[in-house]
């Protein structure tokens, strides 16, 4: 009777809006790299292993693109404001990972079609092997370099009410940070003045740093009063860029699948690869275009990550996430593609309520508890059906 | 006649095997002066070569009894390193907190600690494998490599283990002809096994579950027993390691072991044990031997950013010829086409190399040898699965019949047709 009581006591409850939301966003990347997974492994059988490391390279793409259009380490271009530089880079990503995607195919993967699984599983093992270490000679990775913010021009946050605050404590939370904000710049000025650092500070300039500290702490007090009072849900632009071009990529994939020939193409060869050969398709175009198409989606994941969360890049960037991504195909049912999209967002969802419960040294284990768990109950995902085999 | 003699070979042969392993525990810890002869021999003669040898022995226990799970039984088994980590963690921490239990030291402790890690590993074994065996294929090996991933966060977190950190295992037992001796012992009981009618059930669940089923075989028995045989090595092969190393890790158990374990198996022939055997040995050694590339002065071989890309591009370009000859009918002159496109690839390197050392800025040397072992590595598992996607050995075992009929095909005698 008191386990779930105890179980729950510790956990922080209105934060739980903002988690969710957060979970889609990590969610939406996780399915478009999904994606990449279940299109490779419904047409060809392969799990494409190399797959996290042409997100990693996509990411890398970017930052060179970047790079190129002036926001380079030591030249450092003024904070813009228009888009361009972005679409720039997302061209970029998606077309230098589609190529990526394209070689790996045709020169690893294709001598290896006729051969048993196991042995390409073990090339695909190679090539993520290859591409991680040479990465480590070629890419620029101490210290990991991160895209510029001033790339960015989107870098608010969106608020979202869903229970409004007190207006009375949110107004007197405005009023103490003018005051705060003011002696913040009155201290500040001061240290510019005397040149003193804000840990050795003479005798005149004392008052104006407690002044400073204890407005600072009166003003986070009342925010706290403030936000205890209602429910907002903060979204940062950035994440919901994210989320919004995830959903656009997702719903262009669809189409493409569903109401294009080759779509249908690559439909009839995930059926049957050698009917599909007998029926007149070319089957080897198929695969490109179905490379194309998923590489370029870990490109437009792997820049946005990159540019919009700031992580900083390592020749590594790709292997737990892909990982992840592999197991969100997997528990949505390999080579089903709503399945990959449900698998990312239920993984996203799943990994941040782990860190909000508490339990973040565990959120690279949860993705294979859920897994585990849901292929002992339904071995072919959640949205696939088992074969059953026939004699 | 013929009997006795046979088992008088292998019983020398064993006794010659085993005193060759005490002779390198001894030489190695004692750090004896050895006759100048046997510096040409590979006998170790210091820690660093003597790890090798250790590290060498306890990857082929790994390789062969993942071997009878992957091979032999042709169940998909990814997450091996887990029970090798089961194993290690088990066998360290009851050794660190009661060694000398029971009055037993020295030795017969370490059998009890290698023993008790291949149960417990056996126990993950059975625990894991009765519930995920009746996943086939691809979903067997992700369902595995996420309860190898499981375990390592776990240990991670977990305290009393050491956590992140690691444990140190307190009495350290450096014993080389152990860690050989359970390598023979395992390749001895999967030899076994398949010379058996207790082995055939293993192949013939390999070959065809339905119809191994349809001949009375008890296919999850039989998936199971191979599960717990090969999980339980990989645990003495940790309780082994934990003992050597003195200190382990989760880093020491992470997924690319596992990777590693496997590729071992697929490189050397899957199915075939002495494939494994030698693969393991030729990949643990491999790496070692990478770091340890010197020029002739003794001082680190640096490399230039061109020589790397020259050499990539040329293998990648006579792979692909090779593979050209090798995909046609044969014809006579095939494997001098093959060799011919080996020494080109080596003429096509150097003239790539001295292209690109027309632009200065790759040309400049500043990669030690030793940091691309890894790339080193993983291009030579690309190229061997392309142009020998069977493996080194195929399904073939080391046997005199086996020479002998290479021989007879190298050299056909005249007038007898093959």
């Amino acid at each position: 009777m008191s386990f779930p009581i105890m179980l729950f006591a510790g956990l922080d409850f209105p934060s739980l809006p903002q988690q969710l939301v957060n979970g889609l966003e990590l969610g939406a990347i996780y399915a478009l790299l999904a994606l990449g997974y279940t299109m490779v492994y419904g047409v060809l059988k392969l799990i494409n292993f190399a797959h996290g490391e042409v997100y990693m390279l996509g990411a890398y793409i970017a930052l060179f693109t970047s790079w190129a259009l002036g926001f380079g380490p030591g030249k450092m271009a003024a904070a813009t404001n228009n888009p361009f530089a972005l679409v720039v880079m997302l061209i970029a990503s998606m077309v230098g990972c589609a190529v990526i995607g394209v070689l790996i195919e045709r020169f690893a993967y294709r001598p290896m079609r006729n051969q048993s699984r196991i042995a390409s599983l073990i090339t695909a093992i190679g090539v993520s092997m290859l591409l991680q270490y040479g990465g480590t000679i070629f890419l620029p990775n101490s210290p990991p370099p991160n895209i510029s913010e001033n790339v960015n021009p989107y870098r608010g946050s969106i608020e979202i009410p869903i229970v409004p605050r007190n207006a009375a404590l949110k107004a007197k939370e405005l009023a103490l940070l003018k005051v705060s904000d003011d002696d913040e710049a009155a201290f500040n000025a001061y240290l510019q003045r005397t040149g003193e650092g804000e840990f050795g500070v003479s005798a005149p300039g004392i008052p104006l740093r407690d002044a400073a500290r204890a407005s600072d702490r009166a003003y986070n007090q009342a925010k706290n009063a403030a936000e205890a009072t209602g429910l907002v849900i903060t979204v940062e632009t950035g994440q919901a860029i994210i989320f919004g071009m995830a959903v656009l990529l997702m719903a262009l994939l669809s189409y493409i699948v569903r109401f294009t020939p080759a779509g249908r193409a690559m439909r009839a060869v995930s059926l049957d690869f050698d009917s599909a050969a007998l029926m007149g398709i070319d089957v080897n175009k198929i695969v490109v275009f179905t490379f194309i198409i998923g590489s370029s989606l870990a490109g437009a994941g792997a820049m946005m990550t990159a540019t919009f969360l700031g992580t900083p890049l390592i020749p590594f960037y790709g292997l737990v996430p892909g990982l992840k991504a592999f197991v969100a195909a997997v528990l949505g049912g390999i080579g089903n593609i709503p399945g990959a999209v449900l698998g990312g967002i239920l993984m996203g969802v799943a990994e941040t309520l782990v860190v909000w419960a508490g339990y973040s040294s565990y959120r690279d284990a949860i993705a294979f508890v859920i897994l585990i768990g849901v292929l002992l109950v339904r071995p072919g995902g959640l949205l696939g059906s088992a074969k059953v085999e026939k004699v | 006649m013929k009997t006795w003699l046979i088992l008088l070979i292998r019983v020398v042969s064993i006794v010659i095997g085993v005193s060759a392993c005490f002779g390198i525990d001894w030489m190695s810890h004692n750090q004896v002066a050895v006759g100048p002869g046997l510096h040409f021999a590979i006998l170790p003669t210091n820690e660093y070569i003597s790890r090798i040898f250790a590290l060498a022995g306890l990857y082929v226990t790994l390789a062969v009894s993942l071997n009878l799970i992957n091979g032999i039984t042709g169940q998909f088994s990814v997450g091996h390193a887990a029970f090798y980590q089961i194993g290690a963690y088990l066998a360290g921490f009851v050794s660190l907190t009661y060694y000398g239990f029971m009055g037993l030291t020295g030795l017969p402790w370490l059998l009890a600690m290698m023993v008790l890690g291949g149960l417990g590993a056996g126990v993950a074994g059975f625990v894991v494998g009765l519930p995920s065996l009746r996943l086939r294929g691809d979903y067997l090996a992700i369902v595995t490599l996420g309860f190898g991933e499981i375990i390592r966060i776990i240990v991670q977190n977990v305290d009393k283990l050491g956590g992140a950190y690691g444990l140190n295992v307190s009495p350290k037992f450096q014993m080389i002809w152990l860690i050989w001796l359970l390598a023979f012992v395992c390749i001895a009981v999967c030899r076994n096994l398949l010379r058996t009618a207790h082995g055939l059930p293993f192949l013939a669940v390999r070959e065809d579950e339905v119809a191994a089923a349809a001949m009375g075989v008890n296919v999850t028995k039989v998936k199971v027993v191979a599960f717990i045989v090969g999980s339980t090595f990989a645990g003495a092969a940790g309780a082994l390691l934990a003992h050597y190393e003195g200190f382990i890790n989760p880093g020491t158990f992470a997924m690319d072991v596992s990777f590693i374990i496997l590729t071992m198996v697929v490189l050397g022939g899957s199915g075939s044990i002495t494939g494994a055997t030698v693969a393991a040995i030729l990949l643990s050694w491999l790496p070692e031997f990478l770091r340890g590339v010197k020029n002739a002065d003794g001082s680190a071989l640096m490399l230039s950013d061109s020589s790397i890309i020259a050499a990539l591009l040329a293998t990648g370009i006579g792979v692909a010829l090779i593979k050209r000859f090798l995909d046609r009918p044969p014809f006579k002159w095939r494997y001098l086409a093959v060799t011919g496109c080996f020494l080109g690839a080596l003429v096509l390197k150097l003239v790539i190399q001295r292209l690109l050392n027309l632009s200065p800025a790759l040309s400049v040397a500043h990669i030690e040898a030793g940091q691309i072992r890894m790339v080193i590595f993983a291009v030579t598992l690309i190229v061997i699965m392309l142009l020998r996607p069977q493996g080194i050995f195929g399904h073939h075992e080391f046997s005199l019949a086996w020479v002998k009929g290479i021989w007879r095909r190298l050299f056909p005698r005249r007038g007898v047709s093959a």
